[in-house]
């Protein structure tokens, strides 16, 4: 389980050459929980503050103010306990280009403390979860979009952790790919899979009305809603889910929250 | 809320040291999979000791040659026929040297200095004036200027000849005008006289080290951001410090194989020297070996950890490069202090990375006596250096991650 509560973050950037510094605030107010046994939604536009929220869940930023509890453990106090608890697919999904997807996904095991045998078995398993087995022992070199993505969420999956955050996971992915990937989130989330707590960035309304049992809208760094997409189109009273989506975060309200 | 409080809240036991080795494999293998790279850093150094001392025996044995000839260039030759005489007593070769030596001795085409009769040589002489002689030479030809010493000698020798004859007709004792005898006696041991030569042995050790360890710290730093695969490697539990500290030993083993290796393939090169005098000049043992070793391990760690710094500041690969490059410049040029100035080591010198180890060498080579101090402040700083880099980078990587 995630729980987030009012997560600021200001970027400072300094000031360069007649250019003056300027600050950013990426995350105003942010608030969030994503349960277990669920696919839980962050839909928002480009630049709304949904990967630096879910940078700062990953423990890889810290937050101005507010926390992050993952499993009730704070990640700003305890951040190798909540970390050995999350599966992180990130904006950055760099391979290594020398190493086989294997020994990829093994490295990352291993720095979870799986031991050698450990790693290489659950990588066995999560090749076929992934339906990437003949993948596995081909150097990343050369891997397309689909399988560098692949190979990036069995990484994130190695050590079967209970929560899982993806960050726009469908970037780049052709239709066959990503239903691929929605069987496997969906089996994750399943009490099959293990029942995991799923976070899924995306700015694609179509994954969320397909994927998403519960939805939080986000814009210009705040949280302006939540529910499941129904009563998200009843709420803003559209018919249709994008023009809830336009509703909710274009909306006079959504932007005069961020500039109060 | 506590984490005390939740069941199943064990995380597998982890210690900085195995995080650490679990980099530390895998950047090895990264390392060893890039196959071209490897060999042609690794061929270099294999490749310094030989090519080195091949290059010392040719030099050396040219000037061994030189000295053995005995042979002298005249102008004027046929203007001062006693001289000539005189010459060919000291058992020399005399040549008539070419019209042009001036212009022949500034382009490199002579490399014997010249000595120079002039024209009113018969003159003076006869006046009982005396007569000038001259022995010209470029100093920017180093082969010219090589038996300056020797030719300026024949003629004291010879002016002295006629000083005493002139005398001993007119009944004065020789010891009167020779009230005194010079000889020289030069203190330098053979391997402290062969050390000017052999001076840039160490450093082309050196150079074999910065170069061997920046790969593998270019791309273990800046070949992770680049990749875009430093952000998920810290989402793993590990703490920065462990990460960097695998990545660095990843690095310096390489560097510490390169300093090995280049050291010791000096053992075969030396079968390969033809020169005698080059191999009495280059006296390397396996003590010498191990003492070089002891210069060049720390340094290789502190190098490592100096370009991991300056290349992690790098978003790709290509502008880490050009940033390392300067930091190698100063590795580089700082040695050079010790090659190009003749007035004697100081003690900061010891106080320089790099510049500390080639003097070390240096005393090695020249087989001068080591002091505790030699051994032991190089190695500190390096060892000081190594830690704060590393400490740096490890404050700052979780900051450069994030694109």
């Amino acid at each position: 389980m995630i729980l987030v509560e009012h997560l600021t973050k200001q970027f400072l950037q300094p000031a360069r050459f007649r250019v003056p510094a300027v600050t950013v605030q990426a995350v105003a107010d942010m608030s969030f929980s994503a349960d277990n046994g669920a696919i839980t939604g962050l839909l928002g536009a480009n630049g709304a503050g949904k990967t630096t929220s879910l940078r700062i869940v990953a423990g890889l930023l810290y937050a101005d103010s507010g926390q992050v509890l993952i499993d009730n453990i704070n990640v700003r106090e305890n951040p190798r306990a909540a970390l050995a608890r999350i599966g992180c697919l990130s904006d950055s999904r760099g391979l290594y280009p020398r190493l086989t997807a294997r020994e990829n996904v093994i490295y990352y095991g291993r720095l979870q403390g799986l031991s050698q045998a450990a790693a290489i078995k659950r990588t066995d398993e999560l090749g076929e979860l992934l339906d990437m087995t003949e993948l596995l022992d081909r150097r990343t070199d050369g891997f397309s979009q689909g399988e560098r993505m692949k190979t990036a969420l069995a990484r994130a999956l190695i050590h079967d952790p209970a929560n899982l955050l993806l960050d726009e996971p469908t970037n780049g992915l052709d239709v066959v790919a990503t239903r691929r990937l929605r069987d496997a989130l969906r089996h994750l989330a399943s009490p099959a899979g293990g029942s995991k707590c799923i976070v899924f960035s995306t700015h694609i309304m179509q994954e969320v009305e397909r994927l998403c049992a519960d939805v939080t809208v986000v814009a210009s760094g705040r949280d302006v809603a939540r529910g499941t997409v129904q009563e998200l189109c009843q709420q803003t009273g559209c018919e249709d889910f994008e023009d809830a989506f336009v509703a909710l975060a274009f909306s006079p309200a959504a932007a005069n929250g961020a500039t109060a | 809320m506590k984490p005390e409080t939740k069941p199943n809240l064990q995380t597998p036991p982890h210690t900085g040291l195995r995080d650490s080795l679990i980099v530390f494999r895998k950047e090895m293998v990264d390392a060893i999979r890039d196959r071209k790279t490897l060999m042609m850093i690794f061929l270099t150094a294999i490749l310094i000791g030989p090519v080195m001392l091949i290059a010392l025996s040719v030099i050396v044995g040219q000037q061994e040659e030189k000295s053995e000839r005995r042979e002298v260039w005249v102008s004027g030759l046929q203007r001062a026929p006693e001289l000539h005489n005189y010459l060919l007593r000291q058992g020399m070769k005399v040549n008539e040297a070419p019209a042009d030596y001036e212009a022949q001795l500034r382009d490199f085409r002579l490399g014997e200095s010249v000595i120079l009769i002039p024209e009113d040589y018969a003159e003076k002489q006869s006046k009982g004036e005396s007569p000038e002689l001259r022995v010209v030479f470029d100093s920017a030809n180093r082969q010219s200027s090589l038996l300056v010493g020797r030719n300026v000698g024949l003629l004291d020798g010879y002016s002295r000849e006629q000083g005493l004859l002139e005398m001993a007709m007119r009944g004065v004792a020789p010891a009167v005008l020779q009230p005194f005898r010079i000889q020289e006696r030069n203190l330098a041991s053979a391997q402290s006289r062969s050390s000017q030569m052999t001076a840039m042995v160490p450093w082309m050790v050196m150079m074999a080290v910065l170069f061997g360890g920046l790969t593998v710290a270019l791309d273990t730093t800046a070949g992770e951001r680049e990749r875009a695969s430093l952000e998920p490697l810290l989402t793993n539990p590990i703490t920065p410090l462990s990460l960097v500290l695998g990545k660095w030993m990843a690095a310096s083993a390489v560097a510490m194989a390169i300093a090995a290796i280049s050291v010791s393939s000096f053992f075969p090169a030396k079968m390969l020297i033809q020169s005698e005098a080059l191999q009495a000049m280059f006296r390397f043992g396996p003590g010498d070996a191990i003492l070089f070793l002891i210069m060049l391990l720390p340094l290789a760690a502190a190098v490592s950890a100096v370009l991991m710094l300056t290349a992690v500041y790098g978003r790709t690969y290509k502008e880490a490069q050009s940033r390392s490059t300067l930091a190698l410049l100063a590795f580089q040029m700082a040695p050079m202090i010790a090659i190009m100035d003749f007035s004697g080591e100081k003690p900061w010198h010891l106080l320089v990375p790099s510049l500390a180890q080639q003097t070390v060498m240096l005393r090695v080579l020249r087989g001068d006596e080591l002091h505790l101090q030699h051994l032991l402040v190089p190695t500190a700083v390096s060892l000081v250096v190594t830690a704060v880099c590393l400490v740096i980078l490890a404050r700052r990587l979780k900051n450069l991650a994030i694109r």
